[in-house]
């Protein structure tokens, strides 16, 4: 049986006047089990191959290759089927003119890596129309309670609008999980991150195909691992209070705010997908009426709801007091996190400017990037700034750009951006 | 709350962070300006933290009206969630302990509050009373002395022990008013005794500031009034067709000075203003209470508090007048006044615990 525990680290106290309240709460996970075995509903997993014609013969291989290392590791038991996309989609397994998904078992599994042996490359790519194919195929079992999907891709998203991709992804978003992988140097970061940010999955590049099938075991392997099908993050605030934000922060940083649904007057609840052993560092920001000198209230409530349930409760308090030693006192994790997603946006503006050839302002945002991934000891996202710029000096943040720099360093630096390092407690 | 004289003379030499005002090295709060001071002027060896253990467990059968379940929140009405804050507003709940209240009949009513500025409180409150109106009551304040250790449970415990002893007699003398008098004065007596024994008694015995509160009590025995004090915590008679009375004098450094000569306001407001110089505890001189008695002859309003609420209206002139305000903004009922008074004494401040015990003659 999975258990919750939830840890806030803030500093309640607030100076006379004061009006925000900032917290990390620390959400962990034990004893999830595996996927689909709870009792709760079964699980689903569908792998998402690009077959476009630019995959090349030694490309779709790989694919191949990688796409059978993750039959191998999906569980018995668990539903499964395998879309093979170019500009229009196509169920590659289960061989079916309609949408259907089978459980696997020997047979189905050997049969689908039968099936994935005969990909080949041709046609664009129309990133789209494999959502609405996946979205298809998991609504055909009802059971389903947990719906993950791996998507690989080599290219930009040619045979489709940019509107129409935006619209597929509003549709299909809260219908299944997707982690998506870019291979090669020839696809859009920024396109592939807006389809894994909304269906509450990971974007990574994967420079050469031979490494696809080790990153795609992974995958699935997490997949598999993760024993808790949904839960929610709810904030409770007081009445007339505002939630400012609510960010994941760790391991990666994820915006949640925008994702809200209410539950109730004074309750939000934002998705957080399918849970393992795993723990995880929220920042939740309230904005509550000042109360006077002495006056202690409740900020918010933070918990995880597995279902109706609550299953872990954090307290956000604020305590008014006029001794500057209490309010000025700055929380480290609160600190840290801030850090790190400052951190996370210098870095891919400063790509953005850079890619647009506005040298000055990348330079700017990179330098701040270095300067502040050394503040927050981010040394995995210091070495890959240091791919992209020439660091001067990390403290004060001067750097120049490099003169010439590696298409797949550069993209592995975009990709790794929302990437944090957890605070020291 | 006060100052017990002994353990404030020779240690002011520190002051307080926030107003400058002298304070003593075992002080928990400024005794000028209400602030809690800082945890490291608190003895190392305050052992019960009364945040967390509930300050009345000591004396499980003085626990009665003070451990009731909590009631909506005292900020929008809301419900009050399990985790102790409401569920609306976010205000944190009162422990039964900060706040609560005693009508033992319509015409006697009393308030117990922890006030704003505090973090506890440890004042206390027992009343007791006949159902007709205008004839036998019991009213006990006590207010636990704010640099000795557990001085709220002692201060509750003194408080419902005296109101035992001064319910229990019956003794009418010899049916003259004289008589009647001595044997009301004996009953206060004991009932300081008794109030005494039981700060002892929720005292640890190796206690370096043992714990220490007021006592003020005043007996309603038919037109005559009787009232006893230990300390600052006063009683009142406000007469509605006569003049308003002071029924105590405090045993407290300021009225020694106002003795002397020295003009009410300055006393009261001059560094040692709470330092009292008589009080119940281990380490008590002497807590004979002194008493005064008075005749009613005519409706009015008998009040006893705390120096939460006397502070901020000491004169009993202008007391009276706010009493009276009060009474009449509150249809003259005693739980609502009385109510209405603590919430009065919170918007000046609220700089200390505040009690009102008020009886309707």
């Amino acid at each position: 049986m999975a258990e919750f525990s939830a840890t806030v680290y803030q500093n309640e106290f607030l100076p006379d006047g004061g009006t925000d309240v900032h917290a990390i709460v620390t959400v962990s996970c034990t004893g999830a089990g595996a996927a689909g075995q709870s009792g709760s509903g079964d699980a689903g997993e569908i792998i998402i191959v690009d077959t476009s014609g630019s995959m090349g013969a030694e490309g779709i291989r790989a694919a191949a290759y990688a796409a059978q290392t993750a039959l191998d590791q999906i569980l018995d038991g668990v539903w499964f089927a395998v879309i093979s996309g170019n500009d229009r989609a196509q169920l590659a397994f289960p061989p079916s003119p309609e949408p259907v998904m089978v459980r696997m078992d020997q047979f189905t599994r050997q049969a689908a890596k039968d099936a994935v042996a005969r990909f080949y490359a041709d046609g664009g790519t129309a990133m789209g129309t494999w959502l609405r194919l996946a979205a298809r195929v998991f609504a055909t079992v009802p059971s389903l309670t947990q719906k993950h999907a791996i998507l690989l891709t080599d290219g930009e998203n040619q045979h489709e609008t940019p509107e129409v991709l935006s619209a597929t992804i509003e549709a299909v978003t809260g219908q299944f999980q997707c982690d998506c992988r870019g291979v090669g140097v020839n696809w859009q970061v920024a396109e592939v991150r807006r389809i894994a940010t909304a269906l509450l999955g990971t974007v990574d590049i994967i420079p050469a195909p031979d490494q696809l099938a080790a990153e795609f075991s992974k995958l699935i392997k997490q997949a598999m691992s993760k024993g808790v099908a949904g839960a929610d993050m709810r904030v409770w605030a007081p009445q007339g209070a505002q939630v400012l934000f609510v960010r994941q922060v760790a391991p990666t940083v994820d915006d949640l705010t925008s994702r809200r649904t209410e539950v109730n007057a004074l309750t939000s609840a934002y998705p957080t997908g399918s849970w393992g052993d795993e723990s995880r560092d929220y920042h939740v920001a309230i904005r509550l009426a000042a109360k006077g000198i002495g006056q202690e209230q409740l900020a918010a409530r933070v918990q995880l709801a597995v279902g109706d349930q609550v299953v872990a409760q954090g307290l956000v308090k604020a305590l008014w007091s006029n001794d500057e030693a209490l309010t000025t006192r700055i929380s480290p994790e609160v600190a840290h996190y801030t850090g790190q997603t400052e951190l996370a946006d210098a870095i891919q503006e400063g790509l953005a400017a850079k890619a647009a050839g506005d040298t000055e302002t990348a330079t700017t945002k990179l330098g701040r990037a270095v300067q502040l991934a050394a503040q927050t000891g981010n040394e995995e996202a210091t070495s890959r700034l240091r791919k992209v710029v020439e660091i001067d000096d990390q403290d004060t943040g001067t750097v120049r750009l490099k003169r010439s720099v590696e298409k797949a360093d550069e993209m592995a630096l975009d990709t790794a951006s929302t990437k944090t390092t957890r605070v020291k407690k | 709350m006060d100052t017990a004289m002994t353990s404030t003379t020779g240690t002011t030499s520190t002051t307080c962070p926030s107003c400058g005002g002298p304070i003593g090295a075992a002080d928990r709060y400024c005794e000028a300006c209400g602030a809690e001071l800082s945890p490291a002027a608190t003895p190392a060896t305050a052992a019960i933290d009364t945040d967390t253990e509930p300050t009345v467990e000591l004396n499980p059968s003085a626990a009665r009206s003070a451990e009731a379940a909590p009631g909506p929140c005292r900020s929008c009405g809301g419900v009050v969630g399990d985790d102790g804050y409401c569920q609306t507003c976010g205000t944190k709940a009162a422990k039964p302990r900060d706040h609560f209240s005693e009508q033992p009949a319509p015409w006697v009513a009393a308030v117990c509050d922890r006030g704003i500025r505090h973090s506890r409180n440890e004042d206390a409150v027992a009343v007791s009373a006949d159902a007709e109106p205008g004839s036998r009551a019991q009213l006990v304040v006590c207010d636990g002395v704010s640099s000795s250790l557990d001085s709220d449970v002692a201060s509750l415990a003194a408080a419902r022990a005296a109101r035992e002893v001064l319910a229990a007699g019956h003794a009418q003398g010899m049916g003259t008013e004289s008589s009647r008098n001595s044997a009301v004065v004996a009953r206060l007596k004991a009932a300081a005794d008794a109030a005494n024994d039981a700060v002892l008694a929720n005292t640890s015995p190796d206690s370096p500031n043992p714990a220490s509160c007021t006592f003020v009590a005043v007996v309603v025995e038919g037109d005559l009034l009787v009232a006893g004090v230990v300390g600052d915590s006063r009683a009142y008679w406000f007469p509605d067709s006569a003049e308003p009375v002071g029924l105590t004098v405090d045993d407290s450094w300021a009225a020694e000075l106002i003795a002397t000569g020295v003009p009410r306001q300055q006393a009261e407001t001059g560094p040692q203003a709470h330092a009292i110089t008589r009080w119940l505890g281990k380490d008590a001189p002497d807590h004979t209470p002194r008493t005064t008695t008075v005749k009613v002859d005519g409706p009015g309003w008998l009040v006893v508090c705390s120096d939460g609420l006397w502070n901020y209206c000491s004169e009993a002139a202008p007391l009276a007048d706010l009493v009276r305000q009060t009474a009449a903004a509150n249809r003259g009922e005693p739980l609502a006044t009385a109510s209405a008074l603590v919430d009065w004494a919170n918007a000046q401040g609220g700089q200390d615990n505040i009690t009102v015990a008020l009886a309707r003659l």
